[in-house]
């Protein structure tokens, strides 16, 4: 059982890595980092249930506040970025190149 | 019970003095003048605090409430000095800088407050989600300085790279204490440790996986090799204060947890020195190859903190777990992050408006219109590049005895072949300050003394640490 639980978040953990990779839209990159946060607290419960504790729940949520925290200040930056440019586009921010 | 209250003291006088700055700030009649100046008294009264805590062994602060997620150790003791040193000195560069760059509000200081309480946090948590939440309290805190001057493009750009790839390694953490959680069942560092020991660790697929994430995790935040490229962008774009202050405090912070995370088992510690190994080689190296290159002060800087996070984790492979003191990891970091600290203090007040002096060329002569400030650079410079007197000698000393004890012979040769290597890009610069006529005037805002005074008590410092283990 709790292996079909681990697959599904190992899954959702990769879609958002790649997502991050390969999307180029500021606000994709931002949802699909949600993705992984999301999977790690599925892996949390899951591992809860499994050693019959109540730890991993409150981990859990956790993570939930520090997530809602982060995406308040993403969307913040995405604000500051499109008065400056008008676009989400990651490519149109070159100004930086390491 | 009373002593746990002053153990806790420091990180608790910087979160709750963070708050009444953040209150004050609404007030008109507070300028960014006064902010900075409660900045300094607050940064310097938690100093006192932490220096006079002195820990014999390490302890467990109110042991019931926080079910030992907490430890203060002399180790915690020393980083949060250095990353309290490091905010009193930010607060005294950024009066000056913000003199010459008028995009100062007074919620700056109390940021830099937000992020000391977190990074105070991070060094002395033994806990999973506890590590995390620190990380990110002093995360959020630090994106939003990074991204201070709004009108700037090049900051907005370094503050959507910065958070996107922060974010990124914040969710590998999580996903890695997920991952060590369904491995031995706990978050608790004790209690990973008692079931690596009960358990072995070499078999549990769950914990080889979790703890890898971790600690890609804490090497992109320390900047090492296969995650360095973001930090000479976002360094080039924040501005010099905070450049200085995210290259010491967050550096001191992160590895502070790094090496706390790195000795909880034996086990653990066996199982990554050999990829650390390989890592440290490759970061002092590429750190170099992208130093010798730059143009820009900043981004040459940030290079060659790449370097040094090489030779921090030359000594987390030496670390002895038994014993386990972190005296020099420490020593190192306070010596580094003297040096740092000191040239990006001397660019807040010598870099003009809109930082229009950053590149190697900007400083030519600079040693012929004013001297002390060229001493003053030339001596963090030698101190970063480990020529003796200095503290940044008796660091790398250290910190190449420690891999040679600990039978890293090949590190500790790497180590001092890369110390050769980063001399060409620091006396680079003294060429340029000393043997070159001035362009430039170099003026600047003269009647604010608070970045100079800075930058020669760093000075200073720079002798001082290096000769504190002679005199003990």
């Amino acid at each position: 059982m709790i292996h079909s639980y681990l697959m599904v978040s190992v899954i959702l953990f990769c879609i958002g890595m790649l997502g991050v990779i390969s999307r180029r839209n500021v606000f994709t990159v931002f949802m699909s980092i949600e993705l992984m946060l999301n999977a790690a607290n599925l892996a949390f419960v899951a591992f809860s249930r499994l050693h019959e504790s109540m730890d991993g729940h409150v981990l859990a949520l956790m993570v939930m506040a520090v997530a809602a925290a982060e995406a308040a200040l993403a969307l913040a930056v995405v604000i500051l970025l499109h008065k400056h440019k008008g676009k989400l586009d990651t490519n149109v921010f070159s100004l930086l190149k390491g | 019970m009373n002593n746990d209250f002053l153990l806790l003291m420091p990180m608790l006088l910087v979160g709750i003095g963070g708050i009444g700055l953040m209150i004050a700030s609404t007030y008109e009649s507070i300028t960014h003048e006064r902010m900075a100046i409660s900045g300094m008294g607050l940064f310097g009264v938690a100093f006192l605090f932490q220096l006079g805590n002195t820990v014999a062994h390490p302890t467990i602060p109110y042991e019931q409430v926080f079910n030992g997620m907490l430890v203060v150790s002399d180790f915690t003791r020393a980083s949060g000095m250095i990353i309290l040193g490091c905010g009193l000195a930010t607060c005294m560069s950024a009066y000056t800088y913000f003199k010459q760059n008028p995009f100062c509000t007074s919620e700056f200081y109390s940021l830099i407050a937000f992020s000391a309480c977190g990074m105070l946090l991070l060094t002395m948590a033994q806990e999973l989600i506890s590590v995390f939440i620190a990380l990110e309290i002093m995360s959020l805190a630090i994106y939003i300085l990074v991204g201070y001057n709004r009108q700037s493009q090049t900051a907005t750009e370094a503050v959507l790279k910065y958070l996107m790839l922060g974010a990124f390694a914040g969710a590998f953490f999580t996903m890695g204490a997920a991952l060590i959680y369904g491995g031995a069942g706990s978050t608790k560092f004790t209690e990973i440790s008692a079931s690596i020991s009960a358990n072995g660790y070499a078999g549990n697929a769950a914990l080889i996986g979790g703890s890898f994430l971790v600690i890609v995790a804490f090497l992109f935040k320390v900047a090492a090799f296969p995650f360095h490229a973001w930090v000479t962008d976002v360094y080039e774009g924040a501005s010099t204060p905070i450049t200085g202050f995210m290259a010491t405090a967050l550096k001191t912070a992160v590895f502070a947890v790094f090496a706390n995370f790195l000795v909880l088992n034996n086990g653990l510690h066996e199982g990554w020195i050999n990829g650390l190994f390989y890592i440290s080689i490759l970061t002092m190296f590429v750190g170099n190859l992208v130093a010798i290159g730059q143009e820009s002060l900043k981004r040459m800087l940030a290079a060659s903190g790449i370097v040094h996070s090489g030779y921090l984790l030359i000594a987390l492979v030496a670390i002895n777990t038994e014993q386990f003191t972190g005296g020099v990891i420490a020593y190192y970091l306070a010596a580094y992050s003297v040096g740092t600290l000191g040239i990006f203090a001397a660019l807040s007040y010598l870099g003009g408006e809109d930082e229009k002096r950053m590149n190697f060329a900007d400083f030519k002569g600079l040693a012929k219109v004013r001297p002390y400030s060229a001493a003053a650079i030339t001596i963090f410079l030698l101190s970063m590049a480990g020529i003796p007197p200095t503290a940044g000698f008796m660091g790398k000393f250290y910190i190449i005895t420690s891999a040679i004890s600990a039978g890293q012979i090949a590190l500790a040769v790497f180590g001092i072949i890369s110390s050769i290597l980063s001399m060409w890009y620091y006396l680079r610069l003294i060429v340029n300050m000393y043997f070159h006529d001035a362009v430039d005037t170099f003026e600047t805002d003269t009647c604010h003394k608070m970045a100079p005074v800075c930058t020669m008590v760093l000075a200073l410092c720079v002798f001082a640490i290096g000769l504190y283990p002679i005199i003990i």
